[in-house]
């Protein structure tokens, strides 16, 4: 008797262990999936929202009044130090502000998104130098992608806008 | 009997570790596919994204032929007034419909108008309608002080089709 509830006993411990091990191993799963989140798919929607946002029209004009930049010249602007001379303030600090007031409008139109990130940067052989970045909310879902090259010079000036879903 | 008894205790046992197992690898498999219909929606919509350029860069709104996704506002304001009635026949959708987005506004006002932000260029009133919408530059040229200047302002093009 006491032979047989030993047994029963050991199968039991066995079974517990084997869905034990099991636990552990989908905690570990559903950790690295959660932590790593996705790198950001590209996409052709948020591309042609970048694309109308280099092509608007800002109040910000360098040379004289109207010969108004749009954004994709206020970006070279800004990284060649200019100032707007209709604002006495200076191409970045025009950018900085009218970019951000852009994107945000942009953004609260669109119902799926919860958070976004705006770099402006310029790429060297070296690397990255980072030149301007908006950053709203937490991104924690699946994220979408565009960016876009602008030739200033010698230099390469790349604009990334980053998209995160609502979860 | 007691020999029957315990191979009965290890069939089951076996039965519920291989159940335990198939829900195990069914709920692993889940989580996988959740990437690939997210794929297949993403690809649909840029499908459809494709083809809402194919009317943007249409001779009847693009904005002077230069670049994609470009709307003269010009052509917008004659397209969603009475003009636009004799395209009909021509549209291959549903509804074209085009509103500015930034600056940012209130209340929709339609076109033509003071302060407009909506274009209606086409609507076929149907009931089933699907729509597809993207960002688009809605253009014009404006004379200030002798120069004349492109001023372009952002805005979405939303074209509706007939749904299945």
């Amino acid at each position: 008797m006491k032979l047989e509830s030993r047994r029963g006993q050991q199968e039991m411990v066995g079974f517990v262990l084997i869905v034990v091990l099991v636990m552990v191993g989908l905690m570990v799963f559903l950790i690295i999936s959660v932590r790593n989140s996705p790198e950001p798919v590209n996409s052709l929607a948020i591309e042609n929202m970048l694309d109308s946002i280099m092509k608007h029209t800002t109040e910000c004009a360098i040379v004289f009044e109207p010969q108004f930049d749009n954004f994709e010249d206020l970006f070279k602007s800004c990284y060649e130090g200019d100032d707007c001379s209709n604002l006495d303030m200076s191409a970045c600090d025009y950018l900085n502000e009218s970019l951000r007031d852009v994107v945000g409008d942009l953004m609260d139109s669109e119902a799926t998104v919860g958070a976004y990130q705006v770099d402006f940067f310029v790429r060297d052989g070296e690397g990255q130098q980072g030149l301007l970045r908006i950053v709203e909310g937490n991104c924690t879902g699946s994220s979408l992608a565009a960016q876009r090259s602008i030739v200033s010079g010698s230099e390469s000036l790349v604009v990334r806008i980053k998209t995160c879903n609502k979860i | 009997m007691k020999g029957q008894m315990q191979i009965q205790q290890m069939a089951f046992m076996i039965l519920a570790v291989f159940l335990f197992f198939i829900l195990v690898g069914l709920f692993f498999l889940g989580v996988q596919f959740k990437d690939v219909k997210r794929s297949v929606v993403q690809l649909q919509t840029e499908q459809a994204i494709s083809s809402l350029r194919v009317i943007a860069d249409m001779p009847e709104l693009n904005y002077e032929s230069r670049e994609s996704l470009s709307l003269d506002e010009d052509k917008l304001r004659i397209m969603s007034g009475n003009f636009g009635n004799y395209y009909s026949e021509f549209w291959p959708v549903a509804s074209v419909k085009v509103y500015k987005l930034y600056p940012k506004f209130d209340e929709l006002v339609e076109c033509p108008a003071l302060d407009c932000n909506y274009f209606k260029v086409y609507d076929n009133k149907q009931e089933s309608v699907k729509t597809y919408s993207t960002y688009v530059s809605i253009c014009k040229k404006i004379k200030e002080t002798g120069y004349v200047y492109d001023k372009c302002e952002i805005g979405k093009l939303v074209v509706g089709v007939i749904s299945k």
